[in-house]
């Protein structure tokens, strides 16, 4: 104990010495230590003539200390020097509520710098037990402490201040600007109509910030009180007013909206309109709110303007808008569009894609000779969606583009807007070097349809590119008329697996067959994809009828075939087909004893006891919850 | 195919359950028409139940979405299975129609502060 003190006693000492490096080592040290003596080395410190130190000894102080540094900090709040004053300060701004009791014993100190400190630093802190005490010192006899503790009321936020602001509003004049922010922070609706009376003030900057303190607080009913604002000479005041009603109409749901409908929003068009074009949210959602019932040309064009500005959510809002606003709108992007830089262009075509119709679309025929590629291919795409048929010849030219995104564009524009008489034109894509123009093609042809697309797609299962034949028996199974089915039904017997499994899967969706041989053959294939598609394919053609065949896939020398051929079999729901399913339940392989297990569990068979309650007893835990599900569905369970 | 017509609001919601081909197409295309007649501008059609839709089918709701645009109203689908999504993606159909995953959150497209 003695070498602890007499240790201490070395590193006071220490932090006199003129050596800057042992008076450093000192602090370093100290501030590895929590005992009192080490506080009041820390806080000797503060004094030290460098300016490094004295920040270590404050990290030191911040991080370690607390109640104990609290009254020995508060003693340098009335340092003569500046930087240590504010040096004291950070540290119980630091330190935080513990430091808060030992403030409050001194906020009526003698020095006025003192109690002024102390209200700053509890404001910072915001700790509602400093709500009473500050309370006070706005009847403080300087007015630089009233004005302190009026922002840090403001700070705390706390509704008890309200009263005592208010009347610090009547009692001290230059309180004011303070009182008047902090009722704006704190947010008690109950002093709104003081707030309305402290607009009558005739100090400009009272005005404003009770403009603001409205803003903070008001309600639906505080707009009318504003509005008149907006009419002021004073163009700062007329644009805080509107910033104040923005912030309450945000804050108010739809219904309260109506409030706002009347304003003379056309004064602050540059305001508004800057502000989406700024990415001010507040101002944003006010104003494309209000457009519903704000109209004009001006409006649109201001409109138009932000596009370029704001992100895809807000990008999307004003498309609904103009979308909205329909055909005059349309007309005036058409316009803009000439005369637009390619970027621009861009964004406008964006907007058109929701508006445009056929006289539009006449409109941006002229921009498929733009040199932009991004341009040419909006362009396409929006030619198809207006379904505007006299497009068709510049699309024809687009499908041909040096650019592989615009002939894609163009020739899925062309599947929506032409007839059978184009499919030659569009099947010449298909053998475009490019996977996405050929599937462009190929989707365009499926729209279209008909018997030139089905035998180009049937002739293209033997086109030398693997790839081409998988298209084309795709497409088929897409076009899905009933002329299909042949080509489809020679594809089972395809030299690829792929376009074999294709082909199947298509013949089950589009039905109508009466001969199922060819799918039956394929229940044979050495592939073990096409096997199960099979399955699936005459389970959905013959329903039950199919047990007979699927049967032997049962035994498939695949486990997943064998897994779907259980499935399949659960799933047709017959309790007699449920003997099939025994031996696969003392099959080798788990996963094949799980499959008849669910199975099991729908068809049901009582026969499956002995074996299912063997399985929920096994190691393997996956068997147990199947195996339970069967013996619930026996009636074991 | 079985088309049942419901009202939601100021919007008509048709539920399509069935194949989507040319029969069945056509008969759509006079079910909306005669809504469009009637003044509804806002259809919407529920596609949970279509289990196949085909060239000719494709073809009827393209040539729906047309009259649509000419009458200035608006159509959207909803519920589209994944074999229908797919046929939509390879055509680029999903370009140019308003799809969404539910019916709800069509219905609530419908209620925009701009389009209502």
């Amino acid at each position: 104990m003695g070498n602890v003190v007499e240790h201490f006693g070395q590193l006071l000492t220490s932090l006199r010495s003129p050596d800057f490096n042992e008076r450093e080592n000192a602090v370093r040290e100290l501030g590895s230590h929590n005992e009192d003596a080490a506080v009041t080395g820390l806080v000797m410190a503060l004094e030290d003539p460098d300016t490094g130190i004295r920040e270590m000894a404050a990290d030191h102080l911040a991080a370690i200390a607390g109640v104990t540094a609290a009254p020995l900090l508060i003693r340098f709040l009335g340092h003569d020097d500046i930087g240590t004053r504010n040096l004291a300060a950070e540290i119980l701004v630091t330190i935080g509520a513990p430091a808060v009791p030992a403030m409050l014993q001194h906020i009526e100190d003698d020095d006025i710098d003192v109690r002024k400190f102390l209200v700053d630093i509890l404001g910072r802190i915001r700790d509602e037990r400093a709500v009473e005490p500050v309370c006070q010192r706005l009847r403080d006899g300087n007015t630089n402490v009233v004005c302190s503790a009026a922002e840090a009321l403001g700070e705390i936020g706390s509704a008890e201040a309200a009263v005592h602001l208010i009347a610090t509003y009547a009692r001290t004049e230059d309180a004011r600007l303070p009182v008047v922010e902090a009722l704006g922070k704190i947010g008690d609706r109950s002093t709104l109509k003081h707030l309305y009376e402290f607009l009558k003030t005739d100090d400009v900057m009272i005005r404003y910030a009770t403009l603001e303190a409205i803003g903070r607080i008001g309600v639906s009913d505080s707009v009318k009180k504003l509005a008149p604002f907006l009419y002021s000479p004073d163009r700062a005041i007329a644009e805080t007013a509107l910033m104040a009603i923005i912030h309450i109409s945000n804050r108010s749901n739809r219904h309260d909206r109506g409030a706002t409908e009347d304003l003379p929003l056309h004064r602050f068009t540059s305001l508004l309109f800057d502000g989406i074009r700024n990415r001010n949210e507040d101002v944003t959602k006010f104003t494309l709110n209000r457009l519903t019932h704000w109209h004009g040309n001006t409006v649109i064009e201001e409109l138009l303007g932000t596009i370029d500005f704001v992100d895809d959510d807000i990008f999307r809002w004003i498309a609904d808008i103009l979308a909205g606003v329909g055909y005059p709108a349309g007309k005036m992007i058409t316009k803009k569009l000439a005369t637009a830089s390619n970027r621009f262009k861009i964004k406008l075509l964006d907007v058109l894609k929701y508006i445009i119709v056929g006289d539009l679309a006449e409109e941006i025929l002229p921009l498929a000779d733009v040199q932009d590629p991004e341009v040419r291919q909006r362009v396409a795409h929006l030619l198809g969606i207006s379904g505007y048929s006299r497009a068709i010849q510049t699309l024809k030219k687009l499908a041909l583009d040096a650019n592989g995104h615009v002939r894609a564009a163009a020739l899925s524009a062309l599947g929506w807007l032409c007839a059978e008489d184009d499919i030659d034109f569009i099947m010449t894509g298909l053998d475009d070097r490019y996977p996405e123009v050929r599937e462009a093609a190929a989707g365009a042809m499926i729209i279209i349809g008909g018997p030139k697309a089905i035998a180009k797609f049937s002739a293209d299962l033997y086109h030398p590119e693997i790839e081409r034949q998988r298209l084309a028996v795709k497409a088929l199974g897409w076009i899905g008329e009933l002329d299909v089915i042949d080509p489809l039904l020679r594809a089972t017997s395809h030299p690829d697996a792929a376009v074999r499994k294709s082909a199947i899967n298509a013949l089950a969706r589009v039905g109508h067959l009466t001969d199922m041989e060819a799918i039956k053959a394929t229940l044979q294939d050495e592939n073990s994809a096409v096997r199960k598609a099979a399955i699936s394919a005459l389970v959905s053609l013959e329903g039950t009828n199919a047990i007979h065949d699927i049967r032997p896939l049962l035994e498939d020398e695949d486990v997943w075939v064998r897994y779907h051929a259980i499935g399949c079999v659960g799933e047709m729901g017959k309790k007699e087909f449920a003997e099939y399913l025994l031996p696969s339940l003392e099959a080798d392989l788990d996963i094949v004893r799980i499959a008849a297990a669910r199975a099991m569990s729908v068809l049901g068979d009582r026969r499956a006891i002995p074996t299912l309650n063997k399985m929920v007893g096994e190691k393997n835990r996956e068997l147990v919850p199947p195996g339970e599900a069967a013996l619930l569905n026996t009636g074991d369970r | 195919m079985e088309i049942k017509v419901r009202e939601e609001g100021p919007v008509a919601v048709l539920d399509l359950k069935g194949r989507l081909d040319l029969a069945s197409g056509s008969t759509l295309k006079e079910e909306i028409k005669k809504l469009y007649e009637t003044n509804h501008t806002a259809v919407h059609l529920n596609l949970t139940e279509v289990e196949f839709i085909n060239s000719s089918g494709l073809g009827s709701l393209v040539s729906i979405l047309k009259e649509t645009r000419l009458r200035k109203s608006r159509l959207t689908l909803s519920n589209l299975a994944s074999y229908v999504q797919e046929i939509f993606d390879i055509t680029q159909l999903s370009h140019i129609f308003e799809i969404f995953s539910s019916e709800q959150e069509a219905l609530t497209s419908f209620q925009s502060p701009v389009t209502s």
